[in-house]
């Protein structure tokens, strides 16, 4: 208690109240609202706390914040320990902050919240801006921890899907503080390496705290400026990340990550194998059909027909041929007939002029008898005149 | 310039089977013509196959930059 009458000079006054504030508030806690706050280029953080019936401004220096694991916005409320300092040549007393937590889950969901509909409403998260992801990668480079469970599930995955692949790993930070810078700062480097083809950024389960990395603005930033395609692998199934929004594609953990960015090489050998099959049969198809086109033109009328033409002229001659021997004999038996038939008529006509002049032909038993010595007397006789037939009885 | 891996020919094999498939299921090919490809076509799967069977996962680790981090506490009321 001071001396009504004392007359201080403003520095004394000012000194005592320094004193006397900075050693009764040495540590303490305050809970409040986080408004106007100003991360520097020097990497200290000011801000103000406040609640509905004051307000306090503080400072949190780069050594102290670099422990914090999220990056402060607006209107989340946050406890923080530290204590209060008194700057004479300005007149205020600040808070000087040690520790900042938020003062709830809670806390974090609405800054999430908050952020998420920000980038948001930038378009950051929009569709048309998401990047294909190739089919067959030659390299993929991963963004983990490399002492993590996440980083020796997809190196087992990508081995038994598809040893070709090359995996190029930029190992981070990714959970606590610094983790957003290092997740940025790898995300960039691979970025500037040659022909990777996809990213995965890959961390395991965690708290909501855990995975508050990958809800940094500086983080999303990254992400949807890299070059090249990312797919995001963060958490658990039900666990969201504002970087599995602005990720060209998301999966449900590191594992399907790293299933969705391969290819399985049963899938290859399936494809070759239907290949072989396929083709032979197209091939042994192509024989037939090649064959029943020579055959179907073998059996064709054109092709028959000279043939078939051959064997019906042939058919004709042998037809005609017959006929003409049939025909031939005839005529010859005719010929012969008419023939004797003359020959017979001619003898016969000589026959007849002798009978004429008065010679008379003997007959017995049918038989000319033209000697003496043949004659058989006392046999019936005939007697042929000119004019007939004479029977004399012996 | 971009070094031809082995993943570089695998795609490009791959497409080639594709398009000797292709080729191979039209109506209008002629037999010369075909059976060169079904052989190319065996040819290639074979390469495929064993290049598959052989490959072994390649993990390169790019070095992690140092963080530095500073702990000088600067002047009050820095603007």
């Amino acid at each position: 208690m001071f001396e009504q009458t004392e007359i201080l000079t403003v520095s004394e006054l000012t000194r005592q109240i320094k004193q006397t504030l900075e050693e009764e508030f040495l540590q303490i806690t305050v809970q409040g609202e986080i408004s106007n706050f100003k991360p520097h280029v020097s990497g200290h953080w000011y801000f103000n706390l406040k609640d509905s019936g004051a307000v306090i401004s503080c400072t949190m220096w780069k050594g102290n914040n670099s422990s914090v694991f999220f990056t402060p916005q607006d209107g989340i409320k946050i406890t923080v320990t530290g204590r209060i300092t008194v700057y004479p040549p300005r007149g205020n007393y600040q808070f000087d902050v040690r520790s900042m937590k938020p003062a709830g889950i809670g806390e974090l969901q609405s800054a999430f919240e908050i952020l998420k509909q920000k980038l948001s409403n930038e378009g950051l998260f929009d569709e048309e801006f998401k990047k294909p992801i190739p089919s067959l990668p030659r390299r993929i480079g991963i963004v983990t921890a490399i002492d993590g469970a996440a980083f020796r599930d997809m190196i087992s995955i990508a081995r038994r899907r598809f040893p070709l692949v090359e995996l190029v790993i930029a190992p981070s930070k990714v959970q606590g503080s610094g983790a957003a810078e290092n997740i940025v700062e790898s995300i960039k480097t691979l970025n500037r390496k040659k022909d990777i083809d996809v990213i995965i950024i890959g961390r395991g389960g965690g708290s909501i705290e855990d995975l508050w990395a990958f809800n940094e603005e500086i983080v999303v930033r990254s992400i949807f400026e890299s070059k090249i395609p990312i797919i995001s692998g963060i958490g658990h199934e039900i666990d969201f990340t504002i970087s599995d929004f602005v990720a060209d594609l998301r999966a449900a953990t590191p594992s399907a990550a790293m299933e969705i960015a391969t290819p399985d090489k049963a899938d290859y050998f399936a494809f070759i194998n239907d290949f072989l099959y396929n083709s032979r049969q197209n091939i042994t198809n192509l024989f037939d059909n090649k064959k029943n086109r020579i055959l179907d033109s073998i059996g064709s009328y054109g092709f028959k027909m000279p043939l078939d033409l051959l064997r019906r002229k042939s058919q004709q001659v042998d037809g005609i041929v017959y006929k003409m021997s049939v025909n031939f004999d005839k005529q010859f038996l005719m010929l012969k007939n008419k023939l004797s038939l003359l020959s017979k008529s001619l003898e016969s006509h000589d026959v007849k002029k002798t009978l004429e002049k008065g010679f008379v032909l003997v007959k017995q038993d049918s038989k000319f008898i033209t000697r003496s010595s043949k004659f058989i007397s006392g046999k019936e006789t005939q007697l042929e005149f000119f004019d007939g037939e004479v029977n004399l009885n012996s | 310039m971009t070094k031809k891996t082995a993943k570089d020919t695998f795609e490009n094999k791959l497409d080639r089977l594709e398009e000797i498939s292709h080729l191979l299921e039209s109506d209008e090919i002629g037999l010369e013509y075909a059976m060169a490809l079904y052989q190319e076509g065996i040819e290639l799967s074979k390469d495929c196959i064993s290049t598959l069977k052989v490959a072994e996962l390649k993990i390169t680790q790019l070095k992690k930059n140092l963080d530095t981090l500073t702990t000088d506490e600067e002047n009050f009321f820095e603007e």
